[in-house]
């Protein structure tokens, strides 16, 4: 008789072990008596601190039917100065006010530092990523290609760019290529990234190109394609669907990745984490927060992928 | 059954040899003239060449010298597209080589909308019909892997024809296939050849060959050795080693 493991137990094991590691965490914490503060990073993911605005002059105010829009007019009688969509209003119609008294206060979420961080690595590695690709497709036909220029340039380029590591790469990019020519530092740092990436996505769409059956070129062929029409029709689209999840790793490298180009001052996630770091004296639980953020973003990556390969599964 | 051939020549092989990159010595001087609504089937032992003979007809296979001549182009020439070529030449391969990631009707549809640029309208039409001819009218929208092998070759010989070419060659196009699955292969290919196409078919069915073909070919180690009608072929074998192959397959 077949055996079939009791699934009850085993799935109550795996959650006695986790609850194990996460009391193992707090025993950690306790034998070094660290007080967990993690109210102390809220403020730097969404800053809700109210954001005063300044008389710019000395002058009389004026108020608006609604109490919104405060109008100052400079006694030297120059333009006078508005001041819109305040939630709070702190001066009243026909007041005398100084330059430097608080008009009034906006309290809007801001997004803090960490999640501005989180934006830039989004960025970076979105920009990096698009890069990466359309590098990497040229790149990886050229290895495939009978031309001897373009195969053994392309094998060179593949052949350096993984035998260096990314965060040198990244230093000469901003150092010497950004210098010569002038790149800003988000620049530099993109396209250290979407080289390097390149240079694996290559491979990877070699590999896939090389996993198509001779016989799917040749019928192409013998139907009257040429070999860009047989690859843009034939090849490629089957290449794509193999490559995919080799791909969506090589994706999630990039992400992590682009915590390297904090090196060249680049407020990315990482950037951003140091910075709060010294602000709040809570590196454990800002180190916890940008690991978790780091997470939601290859995870929902990883999502993502997971859907395309099932809608594109349609064909098997 | 004697058929007049006008004197038209569809395919022309002028003493082609052919040399793999590993030396080895795959057709020695191979001539052969088929003509057109001609049905020529080419038998012989694994490795004789015969596939290799085929796959030089649309240049699959470049040969090492001699000539090639389709329909008055010659292959070799300057100023011959290959490309346009081909378009004149329907292959049907053995493995099928359906395009696994387009639906049946796609798979037909592409070379046409992309190759000769066809209105899309044309083109349905057109592969519908084909479809419906080789007996899958009903199964359109399916895609390769839902389907039999028989009915996979089936669609790689409509996705042939779409093309509208003036001659068919075929490269072991029931090999692949289970037993049951064979006659209906065939059947399509033996209403091509009543339809007057010109045929070039590498098999292994010797009914086909003495039912259907005007002429049969024996090769053997790159050579092509017997070109003869099948009463002869079969009845009368003017080769010894073509008499000792006959006798180990029938």
């Amino acid at each position: 008789m077949e055996k079939t493991p009791n699934n009850m137990f085993w799935h109550g094991a795996l959650l006695a072990v986790l609850l194990g590691l996460g009391y193992s965490i707090v025993l950690a914490s306790q034998s070094i008596e660290y007080t967990w503060r993690w109210e102390r990073i809220v403020p730097y993911l969404v800053n809700t601190e109210p954001k005063n605005e300044y008389a710019a002059f000395d002058g009389v105010a004026t108020l608006s039917a609604e109490n919104s829009i405060v109008t100052v007019k400079p006694d030297n009688g120059d333009m006078p100065q508005t001041y819109e969509a305040f939630t709070e209003v702190m001066v009243g119609d026909g007041d005398l006010v100084f330059a430097g008294d608080v008009i009034g206060s906006n309290s809007d979420w801001r997004l803090g530092p960490i999640l501005n961080g989180l934006l830039v690595t989004l960025q970076i590695s979105m920009v990096s990523l698009v890069f990466a690709v359309i590098i990497g497709l040229f790149v990886g036909l050229a290895r495939i290609s009978s031309n001897p220029l373009l195969k053994h340039l392309s094998l060179l380029y593949v052949e350096v760019i993984r035998g260096t590591p990314l965060l040198v790469q990244i230093f000469i990019f901003y150092f010497f290529v950004g210098t010569v020519l002038d790149l800003d530092r988000f620049t530099a740092g993109a396209a250290a990234l979407s080289v390097f990436a390149a240079a694996y996505v290559a491979e990877i769409i070699r590999s896939g190109i090389q996993s198509i059956p001779a016989g799917q070129m040749e019928a192409a062929r013998s139907l009257g394609m040429n070999y860009a029409q047989a690859m843009i029709y034939i090849i490629l689209p089957q290449a794509f669907k193999r490559t995919l999840p080799p791909m969506a790793g090589q994706f999630i490298n990039l992400i992590k990745d682009s915590s390297l180009v904090s090196v060249i001052s680049i407020t990315d996630l990482t950037k951003a984490g140091r910075e709060v770091v010294s602000g709040t004296f809570a590196p454990f639980e800002v180190w916890f927060t940008v690991a978790l953020l780091y997470l939601v973003l290859t995870g929902a990556l990883s999502w993502m992928i997971t859907l395309l390969e099932r809608r594109m599964a349609s064909s098997d | 059954m004697i058929k007049e051939y006008k004197g038209n020549d569809m395919i022309v092989a002028d003493s082609i040899d052919k040399y793999y990159p590993n030396g080895c010595h795959a057709l020695k001087t191979v001539s052969a003239t088929i003509h057109r609504a001609e049905v020529v089937v080419v038998v012989g032992p694994s490795g004789s060449g015969k596939s290799t003979f085929l796959r030089t007809l649309n240049q699959l296979e470049t040969i090492s010298s001699g000539s090639i001549t389709i329909d008055g182009t010659s292959m070799y020439a300057d100023g011959t597209d290959i490309n346009t070529l081909r378009e004149e030449v329907g292959m049907v391969f053995q493995g099928f080589n359906l395009f696994p990631h387009m639906s049946v009707l796609e798979n037909v549809m592409l070379a046409p909308l992309k190759v000769s640029k066809r209105s899309k309208r044309d083109v349905e039409d057109h592969a519908r019909e084909l479809l419906h001819k080789v007996g899958l009218g009903s199964r359109i929208d399916n895609f390769p892997s839902q389907l039999s092998g028989g009915q996979m070759q089936r669609v790689a010989i409509a996705r042939a024809l779409a093309m509208k070419p003036n001659i068919m060659l075929f490269d072991e196009p029931t090999s692949a296939l289970d037993p049951e699955m064979v006659g209906e292969v065939l059947d399509v290919m033996k209403s091509l050849a009543q339809d007057g196409m010109t045929m070039v078919v590498v098999t292994h069915e010797m009914g086909f060959a003495r039912e259907v073909a005007d002429r049969v070919m024996f090769m053997e180690e790159g050579e092509l050795l017997v070109n003869e009608s099948p009463d002869a072929f079969f009845d009368n074998p003017p080769h010894p080693r073509l008499e000792k192959f006959l006798s180990q397959i029938l």
